[in-house]
């Protein structure tokens, strides 16, 4: 994370903490598209994203005078939203409903997704809106931590250390998950290949 | 038949930041917290409310420096608490002599009825029931008998000056 971005955040904490509910919202309008893809990517229903954000936010705003700054904002606000995230799929347990149609259809016509795309020999042969249907429903029969971990890893670009801060476990953890979830992945796509009719 | 490898389902899995909500939600969604926000304030109780704004009140100051205060306090008003109480626990030494005190009993029964033939000059009052001397000099224990007259001890009489 770069350090005018930090910066910046602590003296929107600061003026929160004051009492100023505007330096707040600036943190909420900041973070709520990345949040919303950790979220959205864990929970994979719009609906439950949406009403997860929503408490995520509230807690965080009730929460935020007893931030002490021993960590980031950033690492503060995505270990709050991972937790809570957890704890609802635990509450929801294995029945999920994936909401595909959320997904915005131009991403079809996005440069660099037509570049990444082009690059992929098993993408370039099936059907990408199938094969993204398949890549969600692999996810979720991901287990609920581990998916968190692709998640904040390969979607949201974040290092291990920083992952092994949010989840406050070992980076050889953070490590060891994430072998386990491409296996699993990659086992899964496989046999969706093999048998792209099923 | 290709198999997905590492590198693969990595930038696959990338695609994925580009899914995104409905245009405008994120627009809108500042707008939805605030609602909610007074949505969830107009639901609370007033004491709910007013523990919130303790319990923020509160965790403006450093709590791990002032939590020390109070248990210090407390663990010096324990201490003087059981040492006033180890002090002040001495034992009652007159509790026995009380309870053995015969209890003075006079039955209305045995005094006679009052009538106009047996006048009050002539009436003898029932001393049985009072304290005997010997009763009496056990209340003073081992002092010597005083002898009183008119309340007034002998040796306290004022000498006649003429």
């Amino acid at each position: 994370m770069d350090e005018p971005r930090k910066d910046e955040d602590q003296q929107l904490v600061a003026r929160t903490q004051e009492g100023d509910a505007s330096a707040f919202d600036q943190l909420v309008v900041k973070y709520t598209p990345r949040l919303y893809g950790l979220v959205y990517n864990m929970t994979s229903n719009h609906e439950d994203t949406n009403d997860l954000l929503q408490d995520i936010f509230s807690k965080a705003y009730k929460a935020i005078r007893g931030f002490r700054g021993k960590s980031s904002f950033y690492t503060w606000i995505h270990s709050i939203a991972v937790n809570m995230t957890l704890n609802f799929l635990k509450k929801r347990g294995r029945r999920f409903q994936l909401s595909l149609d959320d997904v915005d259809a131009s991403i079809q016509n996005d440069k660099e997704f037509l570049e990444a795309t082009a690059s992929t020999s098993p993408v370039r042969e099936a059907d990408l809106s199938e094969l993204q249907k398949r890549l969600n429903e692999a996810m979720m029969k991901l287990s609920d931590e581990h998916r968190a971990v692709v998640t904040m890893f390969h979607i949201q670009g974040m290092p291990h250390a920083e992952i092994s801060k949010i989840l406050r476990v070992s980076e050889g953890t953070v490590r060891s998950r994430l072998f386990y979830a491409n296996r699993q992945l990659q086992n899964y796509l496989d046999e969706f290949r093999k048998n792209p009719v099923t | 038949m290709d198999e997905f490898n590492d590198n693969e389902i990595t930038k696959l899995l990338r695609l994925k930041r580009y899914e995104q909500p409905t245009p405008g939600y994120f627009e809108n969604f500042l707008h939805e917290f605030h609602r909610r926000q007074r949505d969830e304030l107009l639901r609370q109780p007033l004491w709910r409310i007013c523990v919130d704004r303790a319990r923020d009140f509160a965790l403006s100051f450093n709590l791990s420096t002032l939590t020390s205060y109070p248990a210090a306090v407390t663990a010096v008003l324990v201490c003087a608490a059981v040492i006033s109480l180890r002090i002040y626990e001495a034992p009652q030494p007159a509790t026995v002599a009380a309870k053995d005190r015969p209890v003075l009993v006079v039955p209305a029964s045995t005094e006679p009825e009052w009538t106009l033939a047996s006048p009050v000059a002539t009436r003898v009052f029932n001393t049985r029931s009072l304290r005997n001397i010997k009763e009496s000099a056990q209340t003073h224990r081992s002092a010597t008998p005083r002898y009183v007259l008119d309340s007034v001890p002998v040796s306290y009489e004022t000498t006649f000056k003429f």
